[in-house]
């Protein structure tokens, strides 16, 4: 198997207003994530776990060292998943997923429509298609959310905290669903990277464990986790993985 | 149900209860009934109101500089017959229409590369300024020595006096866009044109209505200008030539006619444009 993303030296500060001492958040950071893998960063506020995303991302730039693609600067195809749905008030769910489509190269062969029929019968939504957001629950919005970032069939999906906003029910179904549709994946599975705070959702969903600390930012441990997919939210091998991250961080 | 919902329908002890449903159904029905008529009872309640305190300030004073209620009707007549006022109204609201898009073109472009580059922002900030510190009398002068008597200078005129307030109101609209959205836009790789069909404009949307509204409402006022100084046709040289003959109810009955184009274009066309667009907004209950 060989490395999807290969992170080497990572260097980011931010300077804060007023010209205090800038907060160093990497320093050295190096990090591998193999092709077809979800991996799960974890670690208490303010480490740089979404940081680190958005540097992946593309959505802000390295003070030092290099994010490398199978080798190449940037991915082709890569979408992400917010804390907040994100999506645009003013296009109906069906619209919002389409979107994806606006991209050059993105358009699926045969009717776009109705492959975004598909991935609506697949989130559970097929009643809502014709809605706008604003009329949505926020576990709905969520679904369309993750709609739109599959709509692409992603070489990367880079998950930020997606399932933190909703409550504890809602949020179990999504991580459920999310689990079924990276099983379903056509073709290869994507190369996934899930931002989280929630160590059992880090066990549920993810093939390897990054338990980020410190300041600046470092991995405290790395936690290969084997129980095959699809996992069961309470197995209690997950709550035994939760315990180990924990005693990572120095909390048991 | 929320915890709201279900302490309305409780009991009070020690009070006479009819039926609650008895009592939801009537309140409702007078509620959608006074909801339907209001925006039309309202608006004439304050004609209405205006109208009577203008004939018993007449009666009062006895001058005819306060013409009574009938002179202005039968001057409103004169004006509107034979279609007189429709083509003069035609001929400014071309005027304004002309001057109207080119500032609302040059705004909204001004608006968006302010917003987005630090560098533009401080090269045009001084114009806006300045913009708006001259007076529309000012350019509505300039401009028919520029330009002559022509539809170039009234348009001219119109377009630099309402837009550096227009630029000033979609600056705003600007800066407001949600940089979650951009976020978005970026990770999806959107075009440019996708980003300023889908993005830039239905954001800006709100407060492009609402500068179309204060643009209008400045636009009217200069183009009178511009006709009272130098052209031979228009709403502003029709007002000018009553006031030659020193014809109160006339003035008064142009200005009430303009009004009226005013009210259909806001009610008629703004208001309805802002129903359709703004048909993703849900709106609060309460």
């Amino acid at each position: 198997m060989s490395s999807h993303i290969v992170i080497e030296g990572l260097g980011k500060a931010f300077a804060p207003r007023g010209g205090r001492r800038p907060a160093v958040i990497f320093d050295g950071l190096d990090m591998r994530i193999e092709a077809g893998q979800l991996v799960a960063l974890v670690g208490p506020s303010g480490c740089g776990k979404s940081t680190l995303l958005n540097l992946i991302a593309g959505l802000d730039a390295p003070d030092a060292g290099a994010i490398r693609f199978d080798g190449r600067a940037r991915d082709s195809r890569l979408a992400m998943v917010f804390q907040q749905p994100r999506l645009v008030d003013w296009l109906t769910a069906e619209e919002n997923i389409a979107l994806a489509f606006e991209r050059e190269g993105t358009r699926p062969p045969g009717d776009a429509r109705e492959t975004v029929r598909a991935l609506l019968r697949k989130v559970g939504l097929t009643e809502h298609s014709g809605a706008y957001p604003q009329f949505l629950s926020g576990g709905q919005r969520q679904r369309v959310a993750i709609a739109r970032a599959f709509a692409v069939d992603p070489d990367i999906l880079l998950l930020d905290e997606p399932f933190s906003a909703l409550d504890e029910l809602t949020a179990r179904r999504l991580r459920l669903l999310l689990q079924s549709l990276w099983g379903e994946a056509d073709g290869p599975r994507p190369t996934g990277v899930l931002v989280t705070h929630n160590m059992l959702e880090a066990a549920l969903l993810a093939d390897r464990i990054f338990v980020l600390n410190g300041h600046p930012g470092h991995f405290a441990a790395v936690m290969d986790i084997d129980i095959p997919h699809p996992r069961d939210p309470e197995d209690p091998a997950l709550f035994a993985i939760h315990r180990e991250v924990l005693h990572a961080l120095g909390e048991a | 149900m929320s915890p709201e919902a279900s302490s309305a329908g409780r009991l009070v002890p020690g009070a006479v209860h009819e039926a609650p449903q008895a009592i939801r159904a009537r309140t409702a029905g007078w509620r959608i009934a006074a909801g339907r008529l209001a925006p039309v009872v309202l608006p004439l309640l304050l004609l209405g109101l205006v109208a009577g305190g203008w004939e018993a300030m007449a009666v009062a004073l006895h001058s005819p500089l306060v013409p009574h209620l009938p002179e202005i009707g039968k001057e409103l007549g004169r004006v509107f017959k034979g279609g007189r006022f429709f083509g003069e109204m035609a001929v400014t609201l071309l005027r304004v229409g002309a001057g109207f898009a080119i500032a609302f073109v040059a705004a909204v472009a001004a608006g968006i590369a302010m917003g987005r580059q630090k560098a533009v922002a401080h090269f045009l900030e001084p114009a806006i300024i300045v913009g708006l510190t001259v007076p529309g009398l000012v350019w509505a002068l300039l401009c028919v020595i520029w330009f002559g008597i022509g539809l170039t200078g009234a348009a001219v005129a119109v377009a630099l006096s309402i837009a550096p307030a227009l630029l000033l109101n979609i600056l705003q609209g600007v800066r407001a866009v949600d940089a979650e959205l951009l976020e978005v836009a970026a990770m999806l790789r959107l075009p440019l044109r996708k980003r300023l069909t889908c993005l830039w404009l239905p954001s800006l949307m709100p407060t492009l209505l609402g500068g179309a509204r204060l643009g209008l409402s400045l636009a009217w006022k200069v183009v009178v200008l511009v006709e009272l100084f130098g052209l031979s046709s228009g709403i502003g040289y029709q007002l000018n030539s009553e006031f030659g003959a020193q014809n109160v109810a006339g003035v008064i009955a142009w200005t009430l006619g303009f009004a009226a184009v005013m009210a259909v274009i806001e009610y008629g066309v703004l208001a309805q444009l802002e129903h359709h667009l703004m048909r993703w907004r849900r709106t609060a209950q309460v």
